[in-house]
């Protein structure tokens, strides 16, 4: 089935539309974001169950952008009346006037950005599901998740807690300026089941993940991660710690994704560009990784949680090659930004929701997979690591530092794994040095939508990232 | 469409319900360099209905889902319904919710926020930051809000407040040369603390200086390493989440009242305490999400354990009737001078990538930006590598200044000494 738009949103759109009308009495440029998604989130533990109608992504709301002599201002509401534009006209003007004039009076000079093309554009889409979250059989979710629970519960004696939870959004959000007038429904889900176990007053915990551009369907396929989650989790219980150094490392797909997401993710997001604080600004056509790495970003290169139709600027998406065998050919870049760099917009201007300012973001970072498997690529090691799982990572694009937090590295030595496990790693290094060191890339990839991304300690998004097995070498602690 | 939905719910017949209105009125400006890069206003509100049923005799179940400002009767009647539903299919076993008391009622002065005015103390602050040829501020972004939330719960809890929330985001830059560094700051407040503000930006600037004529950290095995900066809030949330009553029950945490965290701890025993208010804090409330009042509580004692503070439903699991979800801290049992704890070989780290303290685990982990190594004799400034452990082993041996700073709803020691923190180096060749 498609995923119906906001009924809603269209009953809002006539009264949008005069409000638009309205404010170019002043603004030479003025557009409207309008969102109304709707959520299910159901978290079951051993000793807690909740069901909430609410996501990281559920909203209801307008962030109206104007722009006048060089700057650009917004209003974010959530109580739009459509039969009296008029209000929200005056609140609006009264607002940002009553800002003006405390910034003019503080001697604020305005970074003056040209005007937005707004050339005429329109889409309605409504993207396939088998499920919405709005109508899903609660009650089977829960009974699901619970089964799944209890189920990990009776796989180990030190288990002492088994979460299994699961949210599914349905996104609609609708563009309108003078010009365009854009609409887009999809629905994503995505579903985690942890593992908690304790010995000797020491507690370890393992997850693993789920995440699709689709329905609560989805997480029939949390049954087959239950095993490996609690195996895995018994398995921190033992593990040593790692010996600090520079080794040979293999990456997991889910490991590769977080370099991919922290190295020429964030390293080529364009508004940092705008303000010099990223050094890829410089490396545009330069070398900076081996000639078999290769990554691409955008909501259109993978089908996963954030692979919409346009952006939350009414750019629609795209997929861009940003590190061609090697070469640094493009960032990502939302509308202002580009403006501001004289490009063009790729698609990745995202807001947290309408009240949020609007950044350049990622959307599915991923490193295209390679010739080899994942057996050549064990048996090429010498001493080194296979690093599964991440926990976290943070990137330094001004000086492309980067930390990743590693679940666990299972040992390799003489071209074989010794059984030994390490945990937990952190993973250092100079980014171009990593990518530089890959050697090898697997055949298959896989991308992983279970995770949010800040800006900085804020601004949080839904991404996906991922790629093939990588080996490469990095500095271990 | 409050007091509707009131009704609504009163009519309804489930077994308890909860309702928080929450209207925010928030500036924000946006600045790169000193160039106003986007001016931003908001006026929302928020409404969150939760309902309870009882499942049989010794369950109660949950839903939860927002209702929009706008929403007619008729949705708000729907969504009663289906959360209605709903909560009957999540049993949770059998808890009561918080109960109104003299707290709830005595009356509450509340002062009024003036957003404008906090806006220009912040416009004012950052245009007399003191900058120079060397170092400056590369952008930041100003946000300030005042927030009015009203809960209201079905046994007769109706409370009210409004408090001001404030948030500033700094990049710094120092160069020498060609080369640049950055350094990020996030503050939080109630309002602007213009001379805060001055004070902490003039130290990253000069840390940013220190940045540039740094030598990679040496391969130290392990070192005592010393927290002077907020990153020390990160070891102090391992305490407090093992002082949950969530953590507790489901075994996470085998804290005990009135047991030793550490029977063996040679250095300084913490004492934790939950308080009501700190000045300008960000977290200054009367009650918590839950309705809860919040006082001045002893969580933790010379590193005994006084009371666990926690959600209300996991307190009442565990028999804990005045509990709380705490927002403000306080951290002391120092029983050295900074200076005493500064005596000797150690490293100090004041910038991480990001410094993170796994709360369940206990492990620690951080890459360094900038850290002075301090030999006994020269102090080295170092950047590079990393430091890892777990807070199991370091609650044997840590130290805590005696003196205290506020880190926004933290006042912990001016120094936190870790002892036998494994730095992971840059072999030279």
């Amino acid at each position: 089935m498609k995923a119906p738009f906001s009924p809603y949103l269209l009953g809002i759109k006539d009264g949008l539309k005069t409000l638009i009308a309205a404010l170019e009495r002043d603004y030479d440029y003025v557009s409207a974001l309008a969102t109304d998604s709707k959520g299910l989130a159901v978290q079951i533990s051993q000793h807690a169950k909740a069901v909430r109608n609410e996501t990281m992504t559920t909203e209801r709301g307008i962030c109206l952008r104007v722009w006048k002599d060089g700057l650009y201002s917004e209003y974010a509401l959530n109580s739009f009346d459509p039969a009296a534009p008029e209000r929200t006209y005056e609140a609006v003007k009264a607002a940002l006037d009553a800002q003006l004039c405390v910034l003019r009076a503080a001697g604020a000079q305005v970074y003056d950005t040209p005007v937005l093309a707004d050339e005429p554009l329109t889409c309605f889409v409504e993207k396939e599901t088998e499920q919405l979250p709005e109508t899903t059989d609660v009650r089977a979710l829960v009974e699901k998740l619970t089964a799944l629970s209890d189920r990990a519960m009776t796989l180990d004696k030190r288990m002492i807690e088994a979460l299994a939870s699961a949210q599914s959004t349905h996104i609609c959000k609708m563009f309108l300026t003078k010009n365009r007038d854009l609409c887009q429904s999809y629905v994503y889900s995505e579903g985690n089941v942890a593992a908690v176990v304790m010995e000797d007053g020491r507690n370890q915990l393992d997850y693993a993940g789920v995440s699709g551009l689709c329905g609560p369907e989805l997480f029939d396929q949390l049954a087959d991660k239950v095993e490996a989650v609690v195996a895995n989790a018994v398995e921190l219980l033992s593990a040593g710690h790692i010996e600090p150094g520079e080794y040979e490392i293999i990456t997991s797909p889910e490991v590769t994704g977080l370099i991919a997401h922290e190295a020429f993710g964030h390293g080529v997001e364009m508004d940092m560009f705008v303000k010099n604080r990223a050094l890829g600004k410089e490396y545009i056509g330069k070398r900076v990784g081996s000639d078999i790495c290769t990554m691409h970003e955008g909501a259109l290169c993978a089908e996963d949680v954030t692979s919409y139709a346009f952006d939350d600027e009414g750019t629609l998406a795209g997929d861009v090659t940003e590190i061609d065998h090697g070469i640094l050919r493009a960032g990502i870049c939302d509308a202002l930004s580009a403006l501001r760099l004289g490009t063009q917009p790729t698609g990745n201007g995202k807001r947290e929701n309408f009240e949020h300012k609007v950044y350049t973001r990622m959307t599915n970072t991923v490193f295209d997979s390679g010739e080899s498997t994942l057996e050549e690529m064990i048996a090429s090691v010498r001493h080194g690591y296979l690093l599964e799982n991440m926990e976290s990572g943070m990137e330094d694009p001004k000086h492309w530092g980067i930390q990743c937090i590693i679940k666990r590295g299972r040992e390799i030595r003489d071209g074989k794994l010794t059984g030994a496990v390490v945990a937990p790693i952190i993973m250092t290094g100079y980014v171009p040095d990593l990518l530089g060191s890959i050697s090898m890339c697997s055949r298959d990839r896989a991308v992983f939508g279970n995770g949010g991304c800040g800006k900085g300690y804020k601004e949080w998004v839904k991404v996906a990232d991922g790629g093939p097995y990588l080996k490469t070498k990095a500095r271990l602690g | 469409m409050l007091e509707q939905l009131f009704k609504i719910l009163k009519a309804a017949g489930v077994f308890a319900w909860e309702v928080e209105d929450e209207k925010t009125e928030g500036w924000e400006f946006y600045f790169i360099r000193h160039a106003l890069d986007q001016n931003r206003a908001k006026r929302v509100e928020h409404i969150t209905v939760k309902v309870y049923q009882r499942i049989g005799e010794d369950s109660i179940g949950s839903a939860a889902a927002e209702l929009p400002p706008t929403a007619t009767a008729e949705e708000a009647r729907k969504l009663v319904a289906s959360l209605a539903y709903q909560a009957t299919l999540a049993p949770n076993r059998a808890y009561t919710l918080n109960q109104p008391g003299p707290a709830h009622t005595a009356p509450r002065p509340a002062a009024p926020v003036d957003v404008p005015a906090n806006a220009r103390d912040y416009l004012a602050a950052m245009a007399s930051v003191p900058e120079t040829a060397g170092e400056d501020l590369n952008s930041y972004e100003i946000f300030t809000a005042a927030v009015t939330r009203r809960f209201v719960t079905s046994e007769g809890i109706d409370i009210t407040e409004t408090y001001p929330s404030s948030m500033l985001e700094a990049v710094v830059n120092a160069r020498s040369g060609g080369h640049e560094i950055e350094l990020y700051r996030m503050y939080k407040s109630g309002s602007c603390d213009a001379e805060g503000l001055r004070r902490d930006l003039a130290r990253t600037m000069a840390y940013g200086r220190d940045r540039l004529h740094t030598v990679p950290t040496p391969p130290l095995g392990t070192a005592d390493v010393i927290f002077s900066t907020d990153d020390a809030k990160e070891i102090y949330r391992y305490f407090i989440a093992h002082l949950d009553p969530s953590m507790v029950l489901r075994s996470m945490s085998d804290w005990k009242l009135g047991t030793p965290i550490e029977p063996d701890a040679h250095g300084d025993r913490v004492t934790l305490e939950a308080l009501r208010t700190l000045p300008n804090s960000s977290r200054n409330r009367a009650f918590d999400a839950e309705g809860a009042p919040i006082r001045d509580v002893v969580m933790l004692r010379a590193g005994v354990p006084e009371h666990y503070l926690g959600g209300r439903m996991f307190s009442c699991y565990m028999g804990l009737t005045d509990s709380f979800i705490p927002g403000n801290f306080a951290v002391s049992g120092g029983t050295k001078s900074e200076a005493a704890l500064r005596q000797g070989r150690y490293l100090e780290v004041v910038e991480f990538s990001d410094f993170q303290v796994d709360t369940m685990t206990g492990d620690i982990f951080g890459e360094i930006r900038l850290g002075y190594w301090h030999d006994g004799a020269a102090v080295t400034p170092v950047s590079g590598g990393s430091i890892s452990g777990n807070m199991h082993d370091f609650l044997k041996e840590m130290y805590l200044s005696a003196e205290q700073v506020q880190f926004d709803n933290f006042r912990l020691p001016a120094v936190t000494k870790l002892c036998g923190v494994t730095v992971t180096g840059i072999e030279t060749a």
